[in-house]
């Protein structure tokens, strides 16, 4: 057989699945069955023609290149262990899809359980097939998931959806630990590959971290094959339809753990921690797994404990550390899948037919189905590991094996005793399915009354796996040996020992167990009879000790009530304390790394510095004192102060010779505190007076604040007065005086460093300006004020009732009259100012001026106009398009860019002359003035933009509905 | 000059353009806008694929030189250039097919919930791309902020009051982390006299000891500024409520603003502070690691602790920028290529899922009445306004069925479970951290790698609990069978990210390779550093040369 076909096998499932998922509702109910049963008959029967490829310890290897520098190949490798692994899947995945067939009734979404079945499958196979330890956790973790969908799968049912959670939530944990233990793995051995690891089986035992390793990949398969004190989440998973139990719960998901304890078992296993934690799970499990069975009232609930049990002897087995108990263990895992399979089966048939699975309903059903009831007698005898059928086989090879010594320890010398009590319970639980449920009286209140025998082809797979069970049971060397071999021969290699597979090895210890067992069970059962018959879901004393339920509750603690006492309390959703965090932090990162270096503050030299200056920045400083102290209580004085600290910025700038600066500055302050005054209208009115009433921790409150303000702001100081007197770093400052005529062709190196050497800057700072202005107006198109805000303000509601008190005046007559000579002067600026923004612009590339200046002055121009006449008489005398005037700035600046590349220059190169117009005389004509048309027309147009969005609000409230008349979009 | 070389300034050109154009447009015409719109994005995807390919082929000196574009043709350090390496093109091509997908998810509705929906867009996609591809510092300052203006204004599109309050907590903050930046910078160039980050790398070494506190101080508060914006604990607590409340596209696209703070540490922390830049070598890695744990545990607590689908994505932001910090801050190359798989990842994930969230709700009844609320209370009821829907697309069949698997997708890509690439990238990370392979195994693995490693696996199994908690709810537990209506133009977008995610996995190898180079290229910067400084002027610009 091809290597390749490999991947055909594991594709095949996949691509079954996404097949019948295509189909959606609209398919029949036959086609995607008959698609999925293909799809495991085709793999089933692929499996089988690898045989002769695997016999005789040989291996078969498929690798596709997939993260090769991480050492994650998608590496198929199919040996005998595998091989026999692959065919358990395929085959009796092919009989759970002929079951469901006809398990399914007609209203369920069938392609959706097939399309998951198969998706099941095929991650089940790469599990198994898996030649590199990532890939293969890849597909374990693919096998928890589709198990959820398909546990979940009645998802109206709430057992259904908490059962799915919970088998997802744990096997996910220990998936996660898997890939952490492949990780460490993979640091031992330095390799991925299973092939490697494996033969690393000293290494990896001798290392340091073995022990964790081990731990955690323990917690993976322990969770997987749900043995103690994992198990619990198998029961609830039964709420999955039967079909999937069938599968899920008897040959893959659960039997996925102890397939990689065998898997690792050459790289693992033989030392003490192994033989402790394996052996303690695996025996615990083992024991408490049969009692619990008893108990159930449940059908499945019996089988899953019964399967938790069995599991546990596999564990149990695969903790001994000895060749032959391995060999015991693969064993019994063939042998439990299939009688359990049936088993499964054969209840699902009970429950179709009955309509219950309770066993304290259930009575006397041999006589409405007498052939399933056989089936099912046979199956429960091979559980119970009664002769000629195949558990009884493995069975006994287990209890030779507790016999043995391997680890002498009191759990070694225990084993005997302890596995003759679980095979007593598991003997009771088996005669308590039969008994109760086939004989005694006709059931009576059945939900469905008339059982009666399921569909031929229904009956088929439970017919072949009890067939199976019988043949192994009764000519095991014939029938299975070959194929055991095999796989031991690939697990143990050199070490594989002697064994035998014959059904009568003589009068010994291990069948004088068995009798015992046999005997004993018996005994149990009929002891227990009456109480099992009315008693209470459950094992005495333990049906309290619930897992499920303590599994919910930590769930619940953990990951909401704490969860969520921890978001509150080490996270926050009002925006002061945030601030307050980042001035904190910002003031921390730039504390420590001066303090650790043994910073020296410079206080500035308090001589020969000019009076008036001083007087000027004290000005300056108590402004923006009082602006905080204010800014809560007074909101309006608190604007005018901020304002005043900035023109003793402005002032500082010219008295430093920055008349740019200073010009800029002055005009951003102007359009800035107009902007905001106009603003305020629609805030609520401000707090008269501190509240005086504050309690103590409201004081301590600001006063920390406080000290956090100082500490920032003094900070801040120091740093700014430190760096600005280092003595000057060779900068690009240099660089730009020397060329900024030479090469830029201005005089004014500001405006040059603006509009060419950093002109990319100003694009990116106008595209803010623009972007902000549209912002504003998004924002107060939906503006709503707030109800206190909505009257007229106080000053107007005054001017009004002096209207109303004088009889000759006519009300809204102060209202206008009271400013009518500055206003009649601001028209008449209108000309002036903008005359004065053209000749701003102009001087901009060689004295103080430019683009962004004009085109503010130029806004002023407009404002003073909105003042003076308000806003409909500006807007019925001007037509303003501000979006056309952003636009436009923003084109005419990329486009003045992009226009270098016509000569082969990159963006914003500049091209500078002096062009002699007549009348005005030598003006400068670099492409960097088209940009500067850019900035000007930009920041004309955002910030009338955002006038208008102001001035339109006291429009609005007056006519809700009023349609802004000058938004041109 | 070649003419292909102006294609590096493309990313910022064509949105910038494209935005002023949008601004002509009546608001009316919605259709031709969402087409101009969306001619531009698609057109921005296949430049930053060009330069993607340009980027990935640079292998020496003489290509990394063409990477280098000097604007206004000044030459480093005078100038500002713009850069492209694998890093920032791969950052471009990340941004383009998120803006691809959020797009075609406004234009089913949410395009016309508000003013200038597109303008704000194109805008936003220009300040990301600037941000990207800028290699001066106060260019970048400018990219930011025009980044952020227009994440006001979109984070505000669509208003309702939760949208206005959640926005001017995020205007707040952000101010400062601007304000800050500002600081940074300025204090920066004081110490070093210069604003390009190649030649800052190179005179990083040269900085006497009373500078160098300073230098770092200013380095301190610019990375506040930016952890402010990556969203490391404690700075992070206004990001879940701004990114809830933005609409969904909105959202979608946002889920790259925090991986450009990111963008930022990786590149500046490796080319400033990289490994031979003498005593500050390695500044603030220690900080990004505790910080970066820290944001893992309380993204990690936030998902578990999240009723609302939306604070859970939003979460999933911080548990996402926690890796990313966790997994630079550890400073090892290898970790650092896991983590670049992560960043696309994980960004594409949460994308999908800001997007998806929408969808879902919409079928149950308080997520749709709260939209309806809000449209009522505050969409001014325009006659013109009102949704039209049907125009652009049919409705979904099977919707709770495809719905179903994008969130479980979604599931499974939040909690790193395979097949999908979160897995491979959470593989990729840990793998490093515990396994450099071919290296010393008998090495001992310290204390602090074994936490990262838990709390990187926590963090997966919080969020696939919340995830299975709220899918249940949302999928499996609601038993009116009240279908939302969905378009088809709204569930592709999300698909498409998804598929994204399989080819990165299916993909895993090349794209390991394309990251194991980026992060080589980083932590040897030299080549970046010569590329800037030896990149050649076009001729001389100037006087001689006639319009």
């Amino acid at each position: 057989m091809p290597e390749y076909l490999l991947l055909l096998l594991l594709v095949l499932p996949f691509a079954g699945s996404l097949a019948i998922a295509s189909l959606l509702r609209t398919a029949a109910r036959t086609l995607p069955s008959w698609l999925a049963g293909g799809v495991a008959l085709l793999a089933t029967i692929l499996t089988a023609s690898y045989y002769p490829s695997v016999t005789n310890g040989k291996v078969v290897r498929y690798e596709i290149a997939w993260l090769p520098e991480l050492g994650l190949n998608f590496t198929l490798r199919l040996d005998g262990f595998a091989w026999l692994f692959t065919m358990l899947v395929t085959a009796i995945g092919f009989l759970v899809v002929l079951y469901a067939r006809y398990y399914m009734s007609a209203e369920d979404p069938i392609p959706r359980f097939f399309s998951f079945l198969l998706a099941f499958m095929g991650a089940m196979l790469g599990v198994v097939l898996s030649g590199n330890i990532i890939l293969l956790s890849i597909f374990w973790e693919l096998t928890s998931i589709f198990s959820f969908l398909l546990i979940g799968y009645w998802y109206h049912n709430a057992n259904a959806r908490d059962g799915a959670r919970m088998a997802l939530t744990i096997t996910g944990i220990g998936g996660f630990c898997l890939l952490v233990g492949f990780l460490l793995i993979g640091h031992i051995v330095g390799s991925y590959d299973l092939d490697r690891v494996l033969a690393s089986g000293d290494i990896i035992r001798e290392h340091p971290l073995y022990l964790p390793a081990l731990v955690l990949i323990l917690i993976g398969a322990l969770t997987k094959s749900a043995q103690f004190p994992f198990h619990f989440w198998l029961p609830n998973a039964m709420a999955a339809p039967t079909p999937v139990s069938a599968y899920l719960h008897s040959a893959t998901m659960v039997k996925a753990g102890v397939f990689l304890l065998v898997r690792l078992w050459p790289a693992l296993s033989g030392t003490f921690e192994w033989f402790w934690l394996v052996g303690f799970a695996g025996i615990s499990t083992l024991l408490l797994g049969a009692y619990f069975a008893i108990f159930q009232r449940d059908l499945k609930g019996l089988l899953a404990y019964s399967t938790i049990s069995h599991l546990g002897l596999i564990t149990t087995l695969l903790s001994l550390g000895s060749p032959l108990a391995a060999v015991a263990a693969i064993f019994h895992m063939v042998n439990h899948a299939t009688f359990k399979a049936s088993l499964f089966m054969a209840a699902g048939i009970i429950d179709h037919e009955t309509g219950t699975r309770d066993m304290q309903k259930l009575s006397g059903l041999f006589r409405y189905l007498p052939y399933t009831a056989s089936l099912a007698m046979v199956a429960c005898a091979a559980m119970a590991g009664v002769p000629l059928l195949n558990g009884f086989l493995s069975k006994e090879m287990f209890f030779a094996e507790a016999v043995e010594t391997h680890a002498d320890s009191i759990l070694d010398q225990a084993l005997p005793y302890i596995a003759t009590l679980a095979g007593a319970f598991s003997v009771a639980y088996s005669i308590r399915f039969i008994h109760t449920v086939f004989f005694g009286p006709p059931p009576t209140d059945l939900p469905k009354p008339h059982p009666h025998e399921p569909p031929r082809w229904m009956r088929f797979p439970v017919e072949s796996l009890v067939f199976a069970c019988l043949i192994v049971g009764i000519v095991p060397g014939l029938s299975i040996g070959p194929f055991l071999h095999t796989a031991v021969l690939s697990v143990l290699g050199p070490e594989t020992p002697y064994y035998s597979l014959a059904v009568w090895h003589g009068f010994n210890l291990p069948l004088v167990m068995s009798i015992v067992a046999m005997l004993g069970g018996a005994a149990l059962y009929f002891a227990l009879h009456n109480y099992l018959a009315r008693c209470e879901d459950g094992p005495p004393i333990f049906r309290h000790l619930r897992g499920q339920r303590i599994f919910e509750r930590i769930l619940v603690t953990v990951s909401w009530k704490w969860a969520r006492w921890l978001e509150t309390n080490i996270g926050t959703r009002r925006l002061q304390p945030q601030l307050r965090i980042v001035a904190v932090v910002a003031f921390l990162a730039a504390f420590l790394p001066l303090h650790l270096s043994g910073f020296d503050a410079k206080l500035p030299p308090v001589r020969g510095v000019d009076p008036a200056f001083v007087m000027l920045w004290i000005i300056g400083m108590l402004s923006a004192l009082a602006a905080a102290f204010l800014a809560k209580y007074h909101r309006f004085a608190a604007l005018l102060l901020i304002g005043g600290s900035g023109i003793v910025t402005c002032v500082t700038f010219a008295w430093l010779s920055a008349p740019d600066l200073a010009i800029t500055q002055l005009l951003v302050e102007i359009v800035t505190t107009v902007l905001l005054l106009l603003g305020l209208r629609w805030l609520p009115k401000r707090l008269d007076k501190i509240d005086e009433s504050a309690t103590f921790s409201a004081r301590l409150r600001r006063l920390r604040d406080f000290a956090i303000a100082v500490a920032c702001g003094v900070g801040m100081s120091i740093l700014a007065y430190t760096v600005m007197t280092l003595p000057v770093p060779d900068t690009i400052a240099n660089f730009f005086l020397e060329r900024a005529y030479s090469e830029g062709g201005g005089r004014n190196v500001v405006n040059v460093i603006l509009v060419d050497f950093r002109g990319f800057d100003t694009m990116g700072e106008i595209a803010v300006l623009g972007i902000v202005a549209l912002t504003v107006f998004a924002l107060l198109r939906r503006f709503r004020p707030a109800t206190e805000s909505i009257g007229l303000p106080e000053q107007q509601r005054i001017q009004n009732a002096y209207d109303d008190a004088q009889p000759e005046r006519n009300k809204g007559d102060t209202v206008r009259d009271y400013l009518f000579v500055p206003s009649v002067v601001m028209q008449w600026l209108f000309p002036v100012v903008i005359t004065f923004a053209i000749y701003l612009f102009m001087r901009g590339h060689d004295l103080p001026g430019g683009g962004f200046a004009a085109g503010i002055t130029m806004a002023i121009a407009f404002l003073l106009q909105y003042l003076a006449g308000g806003t409909r008489w500006a807007e019925d005398r001007l037509r303003i398009l501000p979006l056309r005037w952003i636009a436009f700035g923003l084109l005419i600046a990329a486009a003045t860019g992009a226009g270098s590349w016509f000569f082969g220059y990159p963006f914003l190169t500049s091209h500078s002359q002096y062009l002699t117009l007549p009348l005005i005389g030598k003006v400068p004509t670099a492409s960097a003035l088209l940009f500067d048309l850019g900035v000007f027309s930009l920041v004309v147009g955002a910030t009338v933009l955002i006038l208008i969005a102001i001035a339109h609000q006291s429009i609005r409230t007056y006519r809700v509905k009023a349609a802004p008349k000058t938004e041109d979009a | 000059m070649n003419l292909s070389h102006h294609l590096i300034i493309a990313p910022i050109l064509v949105p910038l353009a494209t935005g002023a154009l949008l601004l002509l447009i009546d608001e009316r015409q919605r259709t031709v806008k969402a087409l101009v719109g969306l001619g531009s994005t698609l057109l921005l995807f296949v430049v930053a694929l060009g330069l993607f390919r340009f980027a990935a082929s640079i292998d020496g000196p003489e290509a990394a030189q063409q990477g280098v574009y000097l604007l206004g043709n000044w030459a480093a350090p005078f100038g500002i250039v713009l850069v492209v390496d694998r890093l920032s093109a791969l950052m471009l091509v990340l941004t383009a097919t998120l803006a691809i997908a959020a797009l075609i998810f406004a234009l089913a509705r949410w395009h016309t919930a508000g003013a200038h929906f597109h303008s704000l867009f194109q805008f936003l996609l220009m300040g990301l791309n600037g941000a990207f591809l800028t290699g001066d510092l106060f260019n970048l300052f400018v990219f930011f902020e025009v980044m952020l203006a227009a994440s006001y204004g979109l984070l505000l599109h669509g208003s309702g009051l939760l949208r206005v309050k959640a926005g001017l907590h995020y205007i707040a903050v952000n101010l400062a982390a601007a304000l800050l930046f500002l600081i940074g910078v300025s204090l920066i160039y004081g110490v070093t006299g210069t604003l390009n980050m190649a030649d800052l790398a190179v005179r990083v070494s040269t900085v006497g000891p009373e500078q160098r506190m300073l230098l770092e101080a200013g380095a301190g508060i610019l990375g506040v500024a930016f952890l402010i914006k990556a969203g490391m604990w404690p700075l992070n607590f206004w990001l879940p409520p701004a990114y809830t409340a933005a609409s969904a596209p909105v959202a979608g696209i946002f889920a790259i603003m925090s991986k450009v703070g990111i963008y930022v540490v990786l590149r500046l922390s490796l080319l400033v502070f990289g490994h031979d830049s003498s005593a500050s070598s390695g500044f603030g890695l220690h900080v990004l690691l505790v910080g970066g744990l820290a944001t893992i545990t309380f993204g990690a607590i936030g998902v578990l602790a999240s009723q609302a689908l939306g604070r859970l994505a939003g979460f999933s932001v911080l548990v996402s920028s926690g890796t990313l910090l966790t997994a630079i801050g550890m400073g090892s190359a290898g970790i650092t290529t896991g983590a670049l798989f992560y960043l696309v990842s994980s960004t594409l994930t949460i994308s999908a899922f800001f997007m998806l969230i929408e969808l879902v709700e919409r079928g149950q009844d308080a997520g749709a009445s709260v939209l309806a609320v809000t449209m009522e209370a505050y969409g001014d009821a325009d006659p013109d306004e009102e949704e039209q829907e049907g125009d652009l697309g049919f409705a979904m069949p099977g919707t709770m069925a495809v719905l179903g698997i994008c969130f479980a997708a979604c599931g499974i890509l939040l909690a790193g479970l395979p097949p999908l690439s979160g897995f491979v990238a959470k593989f990729a990370m840990l793998s490093a951290m515990l396994n450099p392979i071919g290296g010393d195994t008998t090495a001992t693995i310290p204390g602090y790698v074994w936490f990262v490693v838990f709390l990187v696996i926590l963090s997966g199994l919080a969020a696939l609990i919340a995830m299975t908690r709220s899918g249940i709810r949302t999928f499996w537990a609601s038993m009116e069978g009240t279908e939302p209506r969905v378009l088809v133009i709204e569930v592709a977008p999300v698909f498409l990210l998804i598929a994204a995610t399989l080819y990165l996995t299916v993909q895993a190898g090349p794209v390991m390779r394309f990251m194991d180079d980026t992060t080589r290229a980083l932590t040897t910067p030299q080549q970046y550093i010569e590329a800037v400084f030896d990149a050649r002027r076009a001729g001389v610009p100037g006087t001689e040369v006639q319009p």
